[in-house]
């Protein structure tokens, strides 16, 4: 074997090695590398008093807006289709929330179930598309965006738009 | 336009660093090709 | 230009050499990086130009984000050449481990002050876009946390490669680190599929159709396309005078031990 044969299967062997512990290690760990649970997993494990970050969609029509001392207060339903949690926040929303929108609420668990929100996150999807044809899907009946996903993208990317999106 | 406060600063930044190091490179560049000018001339003399 | 070393005809590699080793000459190697360089930049500058007027000007805003969408036709390119950066920089380094390339060395060297400087622009144009948008400056989540480990990567390579006093240690010593860090490239890049993360998922993947109206997706592939030869052409310059400031220390120490 010539010499830099032997370090080129040295250099495979460790990356070989090195690349199982990564996975392993990452397997081992993969309930501290999520950012967020859902409401499923928060049926299924949570504890009353826990503090956590809950992750999921506002449900439709779930969103109900007060004041209370002056702050705006606002009560809505996180759910990720299967299970869903009524969240409470006092405090200002991010210009993204709204209802079918994604959001990641910091928390404790209420022992009514509820969950009592310190911080309100919006995740956006992948989804890209300026307001001209998000308008054109509402008005055709192809999309409602607090309904859920939108289409898929070779049915609309090609949609006129203006710069400002209207 | 909307939140330029935050699309400037990222412009800004985006063409900044590359800027400084394109600067970097031109400046090593010219000071290597003339010390060699240098060296080498006077190798060969 | 670079013609002024055209002249010089230094360790000659042994005739007949072949495959990578053609371009171990350093002489060589100059006169092409002289000729593509111009090029490389000209285009460079000129596709990112394209782009980042046309995210600015033309591109219409995202019916939720507003213009605040405009910030990804300056994050996604550094995002993806930071991880391109460092696919460049393990693999000079593999080569400089395994096959002893002179040049492989000096690249490694050359390519992690760029990719580290492209790495910050992806974090911090991000920070500029997650403010607005998710409504926090930086989150813990795996996505965000990863490519800050990619950054210190590349900040231990570059403190790593000039910790030492002879230059082949640090090399070296560079040569495994960025190895070993190889593993997080696909950690960053799956982030966001395998674990729940505030970051949303890729828009544009090789298996499906990009999920972004094309009036954005255009001026995006122009700034990807302009700053990948920015990035080709930064590295390429810096190599350059590496290799020449390495020729000036070998003549400056022939000269010292001949007097």
């Amino acid at each position: 074997m010539k010499r830099k044969h032997r370090r080129l299967a040295i250099v495979l062997a460790c990356g070989l090695g090195l690349g199982s512990a990564a996975a392993l290690t990452l397997f081992a760990f993969r309930d501290n590398l999520v950012f967020f649970v859902t409401p499923s997993d928060l049926a299924s494990r949570g504890h009353a008093g826990e503090t956590l970050r809950l992750g999921g969609l506002v449900a439709a029509g779930s969103v109900q807006h007060a004041t209370i001392d002056g702050q705006p207060a606002v009560r809505f339903r996180v759910t990720d289709g299967r299970s869903s949690v009524s969240v409470s926040y006092i405090g200002v929303l991010p210009d993204l929330f709204r209802e079918g929108q994604g959001v990641v609420t910091l928390g404790t668990l209420a022992p009514d179930g509820g969950f009592v929100a310190s911080e309100v996150l919006a995740k956006h999807d992948e989804t890209y598309m300026p307001k001209d044809v998000v308008e054109a899907l509402k008005k055709s009946g192809h999309w409602q965006p607090a309904a859920g996903p939108p289409p898929p993208a070779a049915t609309w990317n090609t949609l006129p738009a203006t710069r400002n999106g209207g | 336009m909307t939140h330029l406060a935050y699309i400037l600063p990222a412009y800004a930044v985006a063409l900044l660093i590359p800027a400084l190091f394109a600067g970097d490179a031109w400046r090593r560049l010219r000071r290597a090709r003339a010390r060699l000018l240098v060296l080498e001339g006077g190798r060969r003399r | 230009m670079l013609g002024v070393v055209d002249v010089f005809s230094p360790t000659a590699p042994p005739r007949g050499a072949r495959g990578l080793h053609r371009f171990a000459n350093p002489g060589r190697f100059l006169r092409l990086a002289g000729r593509v360089l111009p090029w490389a930049s000209g285009i460079g500058l000129l596709l990112a130009a394209i782009g980042l007027a046309w995210g600015l000007f033309v591109a219409p805003a995202d019916w939720q984000q507003g213009d605040a969408v405009r910030i990804m036709y300056v994050h996604v390119p550094a995002a993806w050449l930071a991880s391109a950066g460092y696919m460049a920089l393990a693999s000079a380094s593999a080569v400089a481990l395994v096959w002893r390339h002179p040049l492989a060395d000096l690249a490694a060297v050359e390519i992690a002050p760029v990719g580290a400087g492209f790495t910050a622009i992806c974090l911090i144009t991000g920070s500029l876009w997650g403010k607005p948008m998710w409504g926090a400056f930086w989150v813990w989540d795996a996505r965000l946390t990863s490519v800050l480990v990619l950054f210190f990567l590349y900040l231990g390579h570059i403190a790593l490669t000039r910790a030492f006093d002879s230059p082949e240690r640090g090399y070296r010593a560079g040569a495994i680190l960025a190895l070993v860090g190889v593993v997080n490239l696909p950690i960053i890049k799956f982030s966001v599929d395998w674990w729940n993360t505030l970051h949303q998922p890729a828009s544009i993947t090789l298996t499906g159709a990009p999920t972004m109206y094309l009036g954005m997706l255009w001026p995006l592939l122009f700034t990807a396309l302009g700053a990948s030869f920015i990035f080709v052409a930064l590295v390429l310059a810096r190599l350059s005078a590496a290799v020449m400031e390495r020729r000036i220390r070998a003549l400056l120490a022939a000269r010292a031990e001949g007097t």
